[in-house]
């Protein structure tokens, strides 16, 4: 009776409550791990694990120093808190941070990154996150670029490697559903005597690597458009017109006679 | 939400999950709505499988059209693979017709693709209106360094109402074909570009005898195929390349502004100089 309904109800809270649960690990699983972009105070931030504070439901943006707390549903941040710069790291932050943004504003129409820095053990961590994305679900699709580089160094300075993955996203689903799905790991090691020169010497870095892996990925798209695309089926067969079919279907006639 | 409400919510779903991962988000799917199961598998489309019909030695494509439970049956030898009791067969006049059109469109096969494999798979209709088929097509590819890898799948559906005493007949045709390309060129890391497209068609057309299907269907298939053949080339080559080099420019952004305002103040300049020359028409 009315104590059986109380327990059903109970268990669908249960499992609706996992239910979220799973869900919002997993959102935020897919937010950090796409640089989902959002508004905060009016300009772009981007919501990403590295920029991810205790409780994965705060993060916060190096370029304004601000904290926030970020809703997955609804893609909105709120809560913004003014957090005080590491002095101990923020003349090379802001130096990548600066040189950065001249690059950026070179190639991506639409950017939005983030550096962030950190010192553990007498070494500098920075990590760099860039993202460009076109979103058109009024037209079926949408397209990202990320890119996450990283480099430690000692505070004195030295040669470091940099490290670097860049992604590119590009899905089309008007009566179909299309995805270009590439990424790039590179690595190289950089001079990083003083925050100015090392700054330029990282962006240098960047500039050459995402420039050159957009022109191969155009190439590929020659390439396979000629070579791959067009031995898997030909426009036309051979005779250069469309297939006989009454012609093709006598060939089956007249093997069945043959086998008489 | 009922049975079919959950349906279209799943298939929804399976469009815009990346076509990369179309058997795990399928099996994560399935999990999920376990009563959905038989259902999805019927319309949702996967990559095609290959069987070797041990008695003919030919291949074979799998598809949810000549499954039984977890047994596929060959059209070469009609048989299921395990085999099992009372397997779902086509009736004798579907298949003489089944065993005609897999011949011709082996010939179509050849002449388009020049190698790959074709199947086709026939069964009446329940309501003795007439009969419906599957017509597959697999087709791989690699460049001679394996660089470049890719593979087209062809899954059409095609249903034949037979009218008029058998002397005419209205076709329903519904096309998917999937394609993907992969490339491990060291300059361009990971690079796949995949997915599928999906077509409809209808026609009615006189039929004299059973063969008449066949050229009716062939030349309705060849058509879909030819135009579905283009519209891959716009969308991946063109469409998806053109949305990847909106996201970052190889042209120099701040350079292009910049010569956009000179273009702009010239042709302003232009249009000023031309308003003060006085008007030299024939007098």
């Amino acid at each position: 009776g009315a104590a059986m309904m109380k327990s059903d109800k109970q268990w669908y809270q249960r499992r609706v409550r996992g239910l979220l649960t799973r869900a919002s690990s997993v959102f935020y699983d897919y937010a950090t791990e796409q640089f989902t972009t959002v508004k905060v105070d009016g300009g772009d931030c981007l919501v990403t694990k590295v920029g991810s504070l205790d409780s994965a439901k705060r993060f916060v943006d190096p370029t304004t120093s601000k904290s926030f707390t970020y809703n997955f549903l609804k893609n909105e941040a709120s809560e913004v808190e003014e957090v005080p710069r590491d002095t101990n790291v923020e003349g090379w932050r802001e130096a990548v941070q600066s040189a950065l943004k001249g690059y950026l504003d070179e190639v991506y129409p639409a950017h939005v990154s983030a550096v962030y820095a950190n010192l553990a053990d007498d070494m500098i961590n920075l990590t760099i996150c860039i993202e460009d994305h076109k979103y058109n679900p009024a037209n079926f699709w949408n397209g990202k670029w990320k890119s996450k580089w990283e480099v430690s160094f000692p505070t004195a300075g030295g040669h470091s490697k940099v490290t670097g993955n860049m992604r590119v996203q590009v899905h089309y689903y008007e009566d179909g559903n299309v995805q270009l799905l590439t990424n790039k790991e590179v690595e190289e090691s950089v001079q990083l005597s003083s925050p100015a020169e090392g700054a330029a010497h990282i962006v240098q870095f960047i500039k050459s690597s995402e420039t050159a892996y957009q022109i191969a990925i155009n190439e590929n798209y020659h390439k396979m458009s000629d070579t791959t695309f067009k031995a898997l089926r030909r426009n036309l067969p051979i005779t250069q017109s469309l297939i006989d079919w009454h012609k093709l279907q006598s060939l089956k006639v007249g093997k069945d006679i043959m086998n008489r | 939400m009922n049975h079919g409400q959950q349906l279209d919510c799943a298939l929804d779903l399976m469009r815009r999950l990346p076509p990369q991962d179309i058997e795990k988000n399928l099996s994560d799917l399935i999990d999920l709505v376990p009563d959905l199961c038989e259902d999805l598998l019927a319309s949702v489309d996967q990559p095609l499988k290959i069987a070797k019909d041990k008695k003919s030695n030919k291949d074979y494509l799998l598809c949810d059209y000549n499954r039984d439970g977890d047994s596929y049956r060959s059209p070469w030898s009609n048989e299921y693979d395990p085999p099992i009791e009372d397997g779902s067969i086509p009736s004798d006049r579907i298949r003489k017709f089944e065993i005609e059109a897999n011949f011709a469109f082996d010939l179509y096969r050849e002449q388009y693709y020049e190698g790959g494999i074709s199947s086709c798979y026939f069964w009446d209709l329940e309501n003795g209106s007439g009969f419906a088929g599957a017509i597959l097509i697999k087709k791989t590819g690699d460049s001679g360094n394996k660089l470049f890898k890719g593979s087209w799948d062809s899954i059409h559906v095609i249903e034949v109402q037979e009218k008029g005493a058998g002397r005419n007949a209205h076709y329903k045709l519904i096309s998917t074909v999937m394609l993907w390309l992969h490339n491990s060129r060291a300059e361009s890391g990971s690079f796949e570009l995949g997915g599928s497209l999906s077509r409809q068609a209808e026609k009615d057309s006189a039929v004299s005898d059973m063969s008449s299907h066949i050229v009716n269907i062939g030349q309705m298939i060849e058509k879909m195929e030819n135009n579905i053949r283009g519209i891959l080339d716009t969308i991946y080559f063109g469409k998806t390349a053109e949305i990847m080099n909106k996201t970052r420019s190889l042209v120099d952004l701040k350079g292009r502004a910049k010569m956009d305002e000179l273009n702009k103040q010239m042709a302003e300049a232009l249009k000023q100089k031309q308003n003060q020359t006085p008007n030299k028409t024939a007098q």
